[in-house]
């Protein structure tokens, strides 16, 4: 009892400090958030803050935001926007919802990391499980992660999502499918891709069913939860239709993503090659690059069956550096997802290159861009190498993360191989 | 039978000329004005009724043209062709009113009949890429991207039924980036009646015209409806061009300009240290003498003989104090204002005109003497961009109201890339140092947002500015990066963003004239970020491989088992080993050459 009441102070105080963390840098450094927000790192065309903004002055005004190439984010953001009080006049209310958006990202990241679905999975119990972070720690990873505080003050509307995905993950493992599905189907409403994070969401839900109501069919537990997701969706898309005033607004969030058509610099791979990439081929690589993006789900869900949360970490890591506009809010929630697996850090190879690479990319990723677009001493190859290595040094840690995992459920079959040097036939 | 064509054709120019006569005039106005310059406006206008025009008679009224405007439906046509910047600081208010103006470049608006939008812009590209063929210019460039459809600063100048009001379409294009020159003049000239061969018109040159200041070709069509008379459709066409007085002087054959001996030095004499042995040059000297042959490189020739001959062909605005010579056969007519003269010249006769040098030291008088004082124009207007670097940046207009009485509302348009992505939330209007409340400066806005590869912004502000104060016009705005295929081949000198277009309400609501006076800005020059246009295999290849080692990777750990280092099928165990065994074999074959090989293949195959 005591022990949970002091976990409970501990927890607000890890809240009360990255809302003070949070409101200080706005109101200290008034300058700060306009400048995040201009950041190619963390603004992304479909989610910048300076877009909404303009969406928001247009919808205010009669004029449809979705006929005009600035904004390209969901309609339900409107009128949520619009219901709090003018941005230009009174900030301070926006920096709370950003700051609370966060907030409720962390708690979601502590019923996970509490619930110690990551250490031991209906079908599968690691045996180094005990060495694990409590839900303090690893929300307080996230909150004080630099990447999710400069998304949070450049409000980035990307932090909605995460926090949709964070409790979609947070109800499965509570044993919540239907929650979990409606949270699901809102971040797939604001930002599309974590549709592909359905299948390994579904296998979560199913493993994690409470005992007194589980449905033992496969196939009824997954029309019933795919059709709660069709119906959510198919919701928010009549809300928005008779919000706007027709469809033009799906082409131009959803129609965006999938045809790239604005190529503002980011810190993903796809914007450089689309704008190299000759016209005739522009359509088939977009469906490769798309296809690529699909074909980690069925692998991963398949070899990792047995640890369903571990196929939704390592594709929100390979998301956050093969979707067409990613941002640093992406890595953030997947560096968030990391800790969680404390227990099989000893198995990977590679963390100090990656640390080095991400450490690296970080610094050199700001100066070479402003060398390119500022100094003028520079081209965009800069920008573009520092792109590349970012995105390999991500991949480079979704794969040690990998091995790292199913080097772990090896070693239940094989005890005897623990610390032994192995190899991959 | 060749006595008798002749004498048939004799007869029907005859009868064309009669008819005529009173159809077509022109008219070059000459205008000093301040800085040692001269404004040159030509003006010819021709009519003709509707119902010949409807029977393809087309009389005076260019063919060509009138063709194309029947084949695209078009009821009124307005087309520009400007060059350079015309200074208001110092030359006062613009020819017309600014009414025959143009940005930078092409400029193209007009109503077409139509019943659809469709229709219409399928008429628009018709008349677009009939123009283009026709004036040389590249006109058939004006597409979706580059064509609004403005709502509050155009209305049309001539009287239409109100019948066809309804399907009237107002499209309007612009090319900033095209480069006025010779090739579009030609065709310019050969749609007047003498083609640039008599009247004003030959006095017209390229090699002087594209050398001005500033310079406005313009060419309006539009239906007139007289009280009581037929409906006519007139073509206006104005070329109106400031030209430097010393610079045109320059003999043609030795364009170079050298410097002067000491004796002929102009020197600023109101400069303290201006003595015998100092001189400070002036950019100008005032009272400078000059002519037409001077002025233009020849003098008219002849009379246009279809020209109406109660309009004086030659007109000056110069005080009446200064002195003109005129050639002989021409008759001077002082305009009772005492400002301006017109002279009216014999038919079959040449004219020149020379204008002495004004003999006077003192500036203030001789500038009374040698011109007109310019009229203050009712708004200055210059716009430019603000910020740094290629990611983001603002455009700011400085609207200035010289009037210390009167306040001035217009409408400002603006018809921008669509690779300037505008943020309209950023729009401000605030006049300069005053702070606090005020009654907002911004009326109403149109705003059309730009849609990626289809369409321009187009940005319609009715607003004003009070007496006697300085507006400054603000907003923001993004530069996005394009697909390396859409740069042109000088990517980093930047894209051409057309004039602002500026159009100053008459302040009666219920004026005949829906604009008192127009303006231009500037067109501005934006760079955008450009990415390595040398490399674009190497960024296919290289993301390729960034791709291919995460699929690669990832894979290949999902897809292989687990062993321990000593277990498996052996198939040559470690990487380390292998390579091991390749340098061993390496080394061997270099040091025992060919018969080791061969030993060392027999012992494989062992």
């Amino acid at each position: 009892m005591d022990g949970s009441k002091v976990t409970l102070g501990r927890t607000a105080g890890l809240y009360a400090g990255a809302a003070v963390l949070r409101l200080a840098l706005f109101t200290l450094f008034p300058g700060l958030p306009d400048l995040l927000t201009g950041r190619v790192e963390i603004s992304t065309p479909v989610t910048s803050f300076k877009r909404l903004q303009e969406g928001l002055f247009l919808y205010n005004h009669n004029v449809s935001p979705y006929d005009g190439g600035v904004y390209h984010q969901a309609p339900l953001l409107l009128p949520l926007f619009s219901l709090l009080p003018s941005f230009a006049t009174l900030p301070i209310f926006t920096y709370l919802l950003y700051i609370a958006v966060d907030l409720a990202s962390a708690s979601a990241l502590i019923k996970i990391a509490d619930s110690g679905e990551a250490g031991s999975s209906a079908l599968f119990t690691s045996p180094r499980r005990q060495k694990r972070w409590s839900g303090f720690i690893v929300a307080a990873v996230f909150l004080f992660n630099p990447f999710t505080v400069a998304t949070c003050i450049g409000r980035s509307t990307s932090v909605f999502t995460t926090a949709a995905i964070l409790h979609a993950i947070a109800k499965a493992v509570a044993g919540a499918p239907f929650s979990a599905m409606v949270a699901i189907s809102f971040a797939s409403y604001l930002s599309m891709y974590p549709l592909l994070l359905l299948p390994p969401l579904l296998l979560l839900c199913y493993d994690r069913q409470p005992t007194s109501r589980a449905v033992k069919s496969g196939y009824q537990f997954a029309t019933t939860n795919i059709g709660v997701v069709i119906a959510v969706l198919g919701a928010l898309f009549q809300m928005s239709y008779f919000m706007t005033g027709s469809w033009e607004f799906l082409p131009s969030t959803y129609g965006v993503q999938l045809t790239l058509s604005d190529l503002t610099p980011n810190i993903g791979l796809w914007w450089y090659f689309f704008i190299e990439m000759f016209d005739s081929f522009r359509s088939f690589f977009l469906a490769v690059f798309w296809l690529h993006l699909s074909c980690y789900v069925g692998g991963l869900s398949i070899r990792i069956r047995r640890q369903p949360l571990v196929v939704l970490t390592l594709l929100l890591g390979l998301f956050a550096i093969f979707k067409p506009y990613p941002s640093i809010s992406d890595a953030s929630l997947f560096l968030a997802m990391v800790p969680l697996y404390r227990h099989v850090f000893p198995l990977m190879r590679y963390t100090f290159v990656i640390a080095a690479v991400i450490m690296y990319t970080t610094f050199l990723g700001p100066a070479f861009y402003h060398l390119w677009i500022y100094a003028g001493s520079g081209n965009a190859n800069f920008f573009y190498a520092i792109t590349l290595v970012w995105g390999l040094g991500l991949s480079l840690l979704v794969c040690d993360l990998t091995f790292a995992v199913l080097r772990d459920e090896w070693e239940v079959e094989r005890p005897e191989m623990v610390g032994k040097d192995i190899r991959q036939i | 039978m060749r006595q008798l064509f002749s004498l048939f054709l004799a007869l029907l120019s005859a009868a064309s000329l009669s008819s005529a006569a009173s159809d077509y005039h022109e008219q070059l106005v000459l205008r000093p004005l301040p800085l040692s310059t001269l404004l040159a406006s030509f003006n010819f206008r021709s009519n003709i009724t509707l119902s010949s025009f409807e029977a393809h008679n087309f009389d005076l009224f260019p063919r060509s043209l009138a063709q194309i405007l029947q084949h695209a439906g078009t009821r009124e046509l307005h087309l520009r062709f400007s060059l350079g910047r015309w200074d208001a600081q110092s030359w006062g208010a613009r020819p017309w009113d600014g009414a025959r103006e143009g940005g930078t470049g092409v400029e193209l608006w007009a109503w077409l009949e139509a019943e659809t939008d469709e229709e219409a812009d399928q008429k628009w590209r018709t008349l677009t890429n009939a123009l283009s063929g026709l004036f040389c210019a590249s006109l058939n460039f004006i597409d979706g991207t580059r064509t609004t459809r403005p709502v509050m600063s155009f209305q049309p100048e001539g009287d239409h039924p109100n019948a066809t009001m309804e399907n009237m379409h107002l499209l309007y294009g612009v090319l900033p980036h095209e480069v006025v020159c010779t090739e579009n003049l030609t065709p310019f000239l050969k749609l007047l009646p003498c083609k640039g061969k008599a009247g004003v018109a030959s006095l017209l040159d390229g090699h002087k015209l594209f050398d001005a200041s500033w310079q406005s070709m313009a060419i309006d069509i539009r239906p007139v409806c007289p009280s009581g008379g037929e409906c006519v459709l007139e073509i206006e066409q104005t070329i109106d061009m400031v030209l430097d007085i010393e610079r045109s002087k320059r003999p043609r054959d030795n364009p170079i300009p050298r410097p002067v001996p000491d004796h002929e030095l102009k020197c600023d004499s109101s400069k303290p240290y201006h003595s015998h042995g100092t001189c400070f040059p002036t950019d100008y000297s005032a009272g400078q003498d000059w002519s037409l042959s001077q002025i233009f490189g020849k003098s008219i020739k002849e009379t246009c003989p279809l020209t109406d001959p109660s309009i004086p062909p030659v007109c000056l605005q110069v005080p009446e104090s200064r002195s003109v010579y005129a050639s002989q056969g021409s008759t001077e007519k002082k305009n009772p204002d005492r400002m301006s003269r017109c002279f009216e010249i014999e038919p079959e006769t040449g004219f020149e005109m020379i204008l002495p040098r004004i003999e006077t030291e003192d500036p203030a008088k001789s500038a009374a003497v040698e011109l007109v004082k310019p009229e203050t124009p009712l708004l200055y207007a210059e716009r430019s961009f603000t910020g740094h670097g290629q990611e983001r940046g603002g455009v700011q207009t400085i609207l200035r109201n010289p009037s210390l009485d009167t306040e001035v509302e217009f409408i400002y348009m603006e018809s921008l890339p669509w690779f300037m992505r505008i943020y309209l939330h950023t729009i401000e209007a605030r006049i300069e140092g005053h702070f606090g409340e005020q009654e907002p400066l911004i009326k109403e806005v149109y705003y059309r947002p730009a849609v990626d590869r289809a369409r321009g912004t187009q940005l319609e502000v009715r607003m004003r500015v009070p007496p006697a104060s300085t507006v400054f016009l603000t907003y923001d705005f993004e530069k996005s990066i394009l697909r390396y295929t859409e740069y042109p081949p000088d990517a980093n000198r930047g894209f051409d963003v057309a004039a602002a277009v500026i159009t100053i309400l008459n302040p009666e609501k219920n004026g005949t004239r829906f604009a008192v006076y127009n303006m231009r800005t500037t067109s501005l020059l934006c760079s955008l970020p450009t990415p390595d246009f040398s490399m674009p295999y190497n960024v296919i290849i290289f993301t390729s491989t960034a791709i291919a080692l995460a699929f690669g990777g990832m894979f290949n750990i999902l897809v292989r088992r687990f062993v321990a280092a000593d277990e498996g099928p052996e198939m040559g165990s470690t990487i380390k080993e292998k390579l091991g065994r390749r340098i061993k074999k390496l080394i061997e074959k270099l040091v025992k050459g060919k018969t080791a090989e061969k030993t060392a293949a027999v012992e494989t195959k062992g």
